[in-house]
């Protein structure tokens, strides 16, 4: 369960964080307003982490890192992987509805990782926490 | 006695856990590709965090 509470919070932060680093680059100009984009972006944040916090409790061990934090950022990255090849494979069957946009998906990428790397630093502060 | 109460609270932990992950799957999926039949107006509230994380979109 550490693992769940941990993946929420840190979703939610990295949904905030996502909205800035997307305001600072620009890649994506946002249609909506501030406050409609803080809902979706700390929900669709928050999702994302229950999935990642749910998955890494069941599959923690199996992972091939010794290290919470690889895991981590292995596990988001892979998520957001998946995520894209269903993207991906809608886009091949509806190209007008789904297309590949490379700046957007770079930014993507690098935000996955940066899921993990909060993710993971969260877990390990938690470890060094309880030891000590 | 203890033990097989113990035994039986983390599996049904266990399962509730997977049972939110599964069902926390399927919304990022409905929110990733905007699947308006499963929410309506998903697609379109969830326009711009989806172009941020780089899932293909219109």
């Amino acid at each position: 369960m550490d693992y769940l509470k941990n993946g929420i919070i840190a979703g939610v932060l990295w949904g905030l964080i996502a909205m800035g680093v997307n305001s600072i680059t620009g890649i994506h100009p946002f249609e909506y307003g501030i406050l409609h984009n803080l809902i979706t972006f700390t929900t669709g944040g928050a999702i994302f982490g229950i999935v990642a916090g749910g998955l890494l409790t069941f599959i923690h061990n199996r992972l091939p890192f010794k290290t919470s934090f690889s895991k981590s950022v292995l596990l988001t990255t892979c998520l957001w992987m998946i995520l894209n090849m269903g993207g991906l494979l809608l886009s091949s069957d509806n190209p007008m509805r789904y297309h590949v946009e490379v700046p957007t998906t770079i930014q993507g990428f690098a935000l996955a990782v940066l899921m993990g790397v909060i993710m993971g630093a969260m877990l390990q502060l938690r470890q060094k926490i309880i030891c000590c | 006695m203890d033990q097989s109460i113990r035994k039986e609270g983390s599996l049904v932990n266990t399962l509730l856990l997977a049972l939110l992950t599964g069902t926390v799957f399927f919304a990022i999926v409905v929110i990733a590709y905007g699947m308006d039949s499963v929410i309506p107006g998903v697609h379109d509230a969830f326009h711009d965090f989806r172009h941020a994380i780089g899932i293909p979109c219109h």
